[in-house]
C-alpha cells in the first residue's frame, strides 16, 4: 500500500513536472465560452470559480488531479465572473471588482467601483467594462440599467454613462456590437463603435430573454422557455434561426 | 457566510417558534398543528447515487434552466440541481438537444481541452467529454466549494447547503 502511494505520488510529480514545461502550448488549448452570469471561468491553467463570499482558484494543468490553489474570503456578495487577458472581473451585489491574475494562483484585487446594492452580470475588454444592475426586492434598490465603465485605469474604473432598462439581465459583446437582455424589453442591440456612449439599433421582443453568448456568427440566447439563435453576421442585425424549446 | 447563516439561523428560528402560539392545538392524528408556511425540505440521499455521473444520449425536458455555454459544436445547459443538457449546433438551424448528463446538485459548467468542469454540490467534477460514447467522470476535487450549492442565477436560497426549492409544509 506504502509503495503504491509513493509510485503515485511519484508519476503525480512528474505529471506536475511535464506541464511545467508545457505551460507554453496554452495558446493551443480549447476553451469554449460562457454566458455573462457564470461563476466559473476557465483562463490558462485555472477554473476562477466565485461563490458569495470566495474567490477560488483551481489549477487544471493536470485534469486528473485538480488542485486548489487558492481560495480568499471576501465579502462582496459575488455574483458573477469574468476573465479578460490577466485579470477577472467581478460582478458583485455591491459593487465591480477587478482582480489580477499575474500570479495565476492567487488573484488580488486592484480596483473597484462601488455602486448602489443589485445584481450585477460584467464584460470588458482593455477599455471599457459593462455592466448591468438589476434593482428588486432579491438584489437591493439601485436603479436598474446598463453601467459603463472606463477601466484604461484597472485601478480606478470610471463611470462614464448609464442607461436605464427594465430588468436587464445578462450581455456579450462582439466587435462594435453589445447585446444585453432585458426581462421586461427584449434583447436589446447597440451599436459601441463609441464604447463609452452606447446607442441603440434595435429592441428584439418576443422571448424573455436572461442571458446570451456570442459564438463565432451566432447569438446563443437563453430565453424563458428554452435557447434561441440568431445569426450574427452582421452584427448590429441579428437575424432570427432557431428556437429551441425547453 | 457567517451573515447568510446567521439569517437563515435566524428564519428558522422564526419558523419554529412561530409554532409556540399553536402549541395546544393538535389535529385528528394527535399532531400539532399551525399555519401553512415556506420552508425548505432536505435531500437525502446515498453519496454514492447523489454524485453518479451518467450521460444519456437522449434528449430531455428542461425543468430548472441555468448558465449557458458554448464549445466547439456544442451548447450546454445547465438544469439546476440536475445535470447539462447538450446540444449539438453544427447546423444552427438545426440545432437540438441530444442529450443529458446527470450531474446532481450542479450550478456551474466550463469546457476545455474536452474536459468538462461542473460542480456537484460542492465537489469539482472534471468529466471526459472527448467521446460522445463514452462520456465518463475522469477526476473529482471533493469539498472544494465550501460555499456552493445548486442554483440559478435568479434562485437565491437563503443558506447553503442541499435543499430543494422553498416547498410548502404544514407545521
Amino acid at each position: 500500500m506504502r509503495l503504491l502511494k509513493s509510485l503515485y505520488f511519484i508519476v503525480c510529480t512528474i505529471g506536475l513536472f511535464s506541464c511545467e514545461k508545457n505551460s507554453d502550448s496554452n495558446a493551443a488549448s480549447n476553451t469554449g465560452v460562457g454566458g455573462s452570469l457564470t461563476k466559473f471561468t476557465i483562463s490558462g491553467n485555472h477554473i476562477y470559480a466565485v461563490s458569495s463570499h470566495y474567490i477560488y482558484a483551481i489549477n487544471i494543468s493536470d485534469p486528473a488531479h485538480p488542485v486548489r490553489v487558492g481560495q480568499s474570503a471576501l465579502n462582496f456578495d459575488m455574483e458573477t465572473i469574468y476573465a479578460y487577458r490577466n485579470r477577472l472581473f467581478i460582478g458583485s451585489k455591491t459593487g465591480l471588482y477587478i482582480y489580477s491574475i499575474d500570479t495565476a494562483s492567487s488573484p488580488r484585487l486592484i480596483g473597484e467601483a462601488k455602486h448602489g446594492r443589485s445584481c450585477d452580470p460584467v464584460i470588458a475588454n482593455d477599455s471599457v467594462s459593462y455592466s448591468t444592475l438589476k434593482g428588486s426586492t432579491f438584489c437591493g434598490p439601485a436603479t436598474s440599467g446598463l453601467y459603463v465603465y472606463d477601466v484604461k485605469n484597472l485601478n480606478l474604473p470610471l463611470l462614464k454613462t448609464t442607461i436605464p432598462i427594465n430588468e436587464p439581465l445578462g450581455l456579450g459583446m462582439v466587435d462594435s456590437a453589445l447585446y444585453v437582455c432585458s426581462a421586461g424589453e427584449g434583447l436589446k442591440v447597440y451599436s459601441i463603435k463609441n464604447a463609452y456612449e452606447p446607442v441603440i439599433r434595435q429592441t428584439i421582443s418576443g422571448y424573455a430573454f436572461t442571458d446570451l453568448i456570442p459564438y463565432n456568427n451566432i447569438l446563443i440566447c437563453w430565453v424563458g422557455d428554452g435557447i434561441a439563435l440568431y445569426d450574427i453576421s452582421s452584427r448590429l442585425q441579428p437575424v432570427f434561426i432557431k428556437h429551441i424549446l425547453n | 457566510m457567517g451573515l447568510r447563516s446567521s439569517i437563515s439561523i435566524l428564519l428558522i428560528s422564526l419558523i419554529l417558534v412561530s409554532c409556540w402560539g399553536y402549541y395546544n392545538r393538535t389535529d385528528d392524528d394527535g399532531f400539532v398543528s399551525g399555519p401553512r408556511v415556506l420552508g425548505f425540505r432536505p435531500v437525502y440521499a446515498a453519496e454514492n447515487i447523489a454524485k453518479t455521473i451518467l450521460y444519456t444520449a437522449t434528449p430531455k425536458a428542461v425543468v430548472n434552466p441555468g448558465n449557458i455555454y458554448a464549445y466547439q459544436n456544442y451548447i450546454l445547459q445547465i438544469d439546476a440541481g440536475t445535470g447539462i443538457h447538450v446540444i449539438d449546433n453544427t447546423v444552427p438551424s438545426a440545432a437540438n438537444r441530444i442529450g443529458f448528463i446527470t450531474v446532481r446538485g450542479c450550478s456551474q459548467v466550463s469546457v476545455k481541452d474536452n474536459k468538462l468542469y461542473t460542480n456537484s454540490y460542492d465537489d469539482l467534477v472534471v468529466i471526459d467529454c472527448a467521446n460522445l460514447n463514452n462520456v465518463h467522470e475522469y477526476s473529482r476535487l471533493k469539498g472544494v466549494f465550501t460555499e456552493y450549492r445548486y442554483e440559478s442565477p435568479l434562485a437565491q436560497p437563503p443558506a447553503s447547503g442541499y435543499y430543494q426549492c422553498p416547498y410548502m409544509i404544514v407545521l
